[in-house]
């Protein structure tokens, strides 16, 4: 067996926001590492601080404390300039494919645009071609290629997204949320699509969403997030099948499933709402949603990442 | 399918899309208002060119005639005024000053306006607070005001009536000019340009400027009708363009006196302001629904 | 057949605008039955918000203009009724449940001022009366009555989502609308969410009109589905029916399309193609461009709802060979 290749590895990640009301902890002391050619997707609602963890490790926001090793170079501490360069190895696909593209350039121009910026190609020939050919592996239909973003739907701008992505030929890229914006069909066209430039080019994932049904079809981890730390986190499999943290299992319990008058396991609903992020105390951040909840995790500590058996990790003071 | 592998992108061309520029020229051009508005700055501009070679400044503008205090007629379209000069004459030939002073003062305006207004949206913190802090101040002294005392301190000339308006002017821009920054530099396609490695002076010249301008061009429409306004304004006080130049505002000044005995003397250079001021607007209101289709619905 | 409380017929919704005219709506046909509720499943752009919209005659005009067709609740035609029969039926008879909480709300008044408020406009009680009453909706869905007092802008998405239904339900109406009420907010919340309505709709006796993209939110509320596509629908029946023995190629689509039922590492078999411009629809079966099953037949003519047993239509080309089965069907 070839020996694994750890691509991005994240240790003790923390981004606090300063706002009036005090600390928010968007992203609490986030520990992870992926392999190269895997994906790790990372589940949560909103308010999470999943795309904040997304944002972070690719350095568009600065981190409080914490490291981040690319390929085993430490980039915490990279200046913008510098980082400008290490944008080629590491990309990312947004959300919103309607206003993630800006909204005056043609296609041709948003998807050489990073091709340009980080000189890869130099005649003007050559770009075009790479465009087209661009295109073609996510896609598009050449005929676009004059087309403004208006014209076209949400699933083609997202294509357009992922061939912006892809131009630099990244080795990692951070998907955030990129088919919540789409329609069900056209959600299936992105994922096998992504699924598929995955195998051909060996692509690194980090799929970020709110949609664990997404990643469990997508992702080989899946860590689940709960204001601003990691509650679960397990190869893909193991969580659908063995769900330990009671948010996971809250979580898997409240997709709606589409299945009429077959055996379905009963639901199980969470009480009350996602507490606010700003002045956490140190306990346990689930704690008064839980039904679960005994005394032990009253009197706190804040939960660690434990590992319950093989590369399954729980944060949690009763499920061991 | 097949065929796709031997097209370039000079025949894919045909397949051109409309850009956002041309999708608001087309519906531009469906606003009946606005297409008469420009018509009017047109013809306008045309006249402001062509005065020269039509009139002679110290013989027709500023020389004297026997015809005193003449109605219109068909020799002297708008009348004569007190000193026998043609007012059709005056008019046309006082179009090149409004339009100067419009288009200049707001042209000086919206450079500082720009500037000011995106460092402050760009960057906050410090640059905002400045910037939006001296805005405030001279926003609370009344435009008319500041600007007698900007001319009385330059002198008299079109250079200070120029400097004089163009702040009033600046300080709007500023304000629209960060608004667009601030809503602008939150898009996601900024944080991607950021995410594809683009420097931030890129950012700003590439992708944020071009799609904060929509409501700076129509801000531009309408402030330079509204300056014209003020020009006229101050020149009838005194303190504008100083007399024998044919100055709408002057005119009307130097008409005043004669409101009764000849209506005309104020009554066309009156006209001409409401005209230029009303096609303006009207420009200024199709702009406005042409590169926001949304707010018209 | 047991009673209805709404029955649309032949709808035809155009919108003229400057650049052409947009097809919404194209002979659209469907009922809820009494007590019942009936999942709108459709994509963007299929027209479910404008036959909304229709049912409560509130579609935007101009441009909007209603083609054809009849939409009866209760019996009475909503397109024939005059402004004050419509204002009257808005509210009493019928209420609305939009996507987005927040601009169905109003900032400036506390949230048991807008329920009772909405209580004001159809009895007449004194606004003291009225308020207690708005705090009894809140708890009835949820909320504690001391937070009546509050604005909007104090409560989460999902609490915002419950004051528009205890407003909606406030004046008792026996038909309910929602369009896409969950999907705007969290998964767990969103199953708070369904559980208190499915659990108002069933202690009030009342019918609804459930708007979604969301299959399985179908399969956790609904009694019956209409599956639409380009201003039609293609497929209609019990729950039951439309899951476990789909019929149309369209729906059969939508399902192969979802994740969640897959295994993982299987392949999703998505529809190919997009949604039809609704100004330039295809001739025939809207659908057909991306049918896999689609023939020479599909392109010449609609097909028409056709009864597949039950209460299950489905509008396909392919029935005339009664042979014809879904793959998903013939799989088991």
């Amino acid at each position: 067996m070839a020996e694994k290749k750890i691509i991005l590895e994240v240790q003790n990640l923390t981004k606090y926001f300063d706002t009036p009301k005090g600390k928010l902890h968007a992203v609490d002391g986030v520990n992870f590492q992926i392999e190269e050619g895997k994906t790790l997707g990372i589940v949560g609602e909103s308010g999470c601080g999943k795309s904040t963890t997304g944002r972070t490790l690719l350095k568009l926001l600065e981190p409080t404390a914490g490291t981040i090793l690319f390929n085993g170079e430490d980039i915490t501490h990279y200046s913008r300039a510098r980082m400008r360069k290490m944008r080629t190895q590491m990309q990312m696909i947004f959300q919103d494919p309607f206003s993630s593209l800006d909204p005056r350039q043609s296609i041709m121009q948003l998807i050489s645009e990073p091709i340009k910026e980080h000189k890869l190609l130099k005649s003007k020939a050559e770009i075009e071609k790479r465009t087209l050919e661009l295109m073609d592996i996510v896609g598009l239909a050449r005929r676009f290629v004059n087309s403004y973003p208006h014209e076209l739907d949400g699933g083609r701008r997202q294509r357009i997204g992922i061939a912006r992505a892809l131009a630099v030929n990244p080795k990692l890229i951070v998907c955030d949320e990129p088919v919540s914006a789409l329609d069900v069909s056209i959600q299936a066209q992105i994922l096998n699509l992504l699924k598929q430039l995955q195998r051909d080019m060996g692509l690194t994932y980090i799929f970020i969403t709110h949609d664990l049904s997404v990643v469990k079809y997508f992702a080989d981890d899946i860590a689940v997030m709960y204001l601003g730390q990691m509650v679960e986190k397990a190869p893909s499999a193991e969580i659908f099948e063995k769900p330990t943290h009671p948010y996971t299992q809250a979580l898997l319990s409240a997709i709606p499933i589409p299945v009429v008058g077959k055996d379905k396991p009963p639901r199980k609903l969470l009480r009350g709402e996602i507490t606010s992020p700003v002045n956490l105390p140190d306990q346990c951040r689930f704690l008064k949603r839980c039904d679960a909840c005994q005394q032990c995790c009253q009197d706190g500590p804040n939960p660690q990442l434990v590992e319950i058996s093989p590369n399954h990790f729980v944060a949690c003071h009763i499920a061991k | 399918m097949s065929e796709k592998k031997t097209v370039s992108v000079e025949t894919l061309n045909e397949y051109k899309g409309r850009s956002l520029a041309q999708e608001t020229w087309r519906r531009f051009l469906k606003n009946k208002g606005a297409i008469v508005g420009m018509a009017f700055m047109i013809l306008l501009v045309i006249l402001a060119c062509s005065g020269d070679l039509i009139y002679d400044f110290q013989v027709d503008i500023t020389g004297f005639s026997a015809d005193l205090s003449e109605s219109p007629s068909l020799d002297h379209l708008f009348g004569t005024d007190q000193l026998g000069r043609d007012i059709f004459a005056r008019v046309i030939y006082g179009t090149r000053y409004s339009l100067i002073i419009g288009v200049g003062s707001v042209a000086l305006g919206l450079v500082v306006g720009l500037i000011t207004g995106s460092l402050a949206g760009f960057y906050g913190g410090f640059w905002d607070q400045l910037v939006m802090r001296a805005n405030d101040i001279l926003y609370s002294i009344p435009n008319i005001m500041l600007a007698v005392v900007i001319v009385q301190l330059l002198g008299k000339s079109i250079g200070s009536l120029l400097v004089a308006l163009s702040i009033s002017s600046a300080t709007s821009f500023a304000k629209i000019t960060r608004a667009a920054v601030m809503t602008i530099r939150g898009q996601e396609y900024v944080e991607s340009a950021y995410a594809m490695g683009l420097p931030t002076w890129k950012i700003i010249l590439k992708h944020i400027i071009p799609n904060c301008l929509s409501p700076i061009i129509v801000q531009v429409t309408l402030a330079i009708g509204s300056n014209i306004i003020s020009a006229s304004s101050l020149s009838f006080l005194g303190v504008g363009v100083p007399i024998p130049i044919p100055e709408w505002g002057t005119m009307l000044a130097e008409g005043r006196t004669y409101i009764v005995s000849e209506p005309w003397m104020c009554i066309f250079p009156g006209l001409a302001i409401m005209f230029t001021v009303l096609a303006l607007n009207l420009m200024g209101d199709g702009l406005r629904d042409a590169l926001d289709p949304k707010l018209k619905r | 057949m047991s009673e209805k409380i709404l029955e649309i017929k032949d709808l035809v919704v155009h919108f003229e605008t400057d650049d052409g005219c947009v097809k919404a709506i194209n002979g659209l046909t469907l009922s809820v039955g009494k007590e019942k509720t009936l999942g709108l499943v459709g994509e963007t752009g299929a027209g479910k918000t404008t036959t909304a919209l229709s049912i409560l005659n509130l579609v935007p005009s101009p441009p909007g203009v209603i083609k054809g067709g009849s939409i009866e609740l209760d019996g009475k035609d909503v397109l024939q009724m005059s402004d004050k029969e419509l204002e009257h039926m808005r509210g009493n008879d019928v209420a609305m449940i939009f996507q987005d909480p927040m601009t169905a709300l109003n900032p400036v008044l506390t949230v048991g001022e807008q329920i009772a408020e909405s209580i004001m406009l159809h009895e007449h009680i004194s606004m003291k009366d009225a308020f207690e009453r708005a705090k009894e909706m809140l708890k009835m869905v949820g909320i504690a009555e001391s937070r009546a007092y509050d604005y909007p802008h104090q409560f989460s998405g999902g609490m915002r989502q419950r004051v528009v239904i205890a407003i909606a339900l406030a004046c008792q109406p026996n038909f309910l609308i929602a369009d896409e009420p969950t999907t705007a907010l969290d998964v767990t919340i969103q199953a708070q969410v369904l559980d208190l309505m499915k659990e108002l709709i069933e202690k009030n006796h009342m019918s609804m009109l459930l708007i979604t993209h969301d299959l399985g939110v179908v399969a956790e509320v609904c009694n019956d589905v209409a599956v639409m596509y380009a201003g039609r629908i293609v497929e209609i029946g019990s729950t039951e029916e439309v899951f476990n023995s789909t019929r149309h190629p369209y729906t059969e689509g939508l399902f192969d399309s979802l994740p969640n039922l897959k295994e993982q590492g299987e392949e999703l078999v998505p529809i190919k193609g997009m949604m039809p411009d609704p100004m330039r629809l295809p001739e025939g079966c809207t659908f057909a461009p991306r049918c896999p099953y689609a023939t020479e037949a599909c392109t010449q003519t609609v097909p028409e709802l056709r009864k597949m047993g039950g209460t299950h239509f489905v509008a396909c080309h392919a029935y005339d060979d009664p042979s014809f089965r879904l793959r998903r069907n013939a799989n088991g």
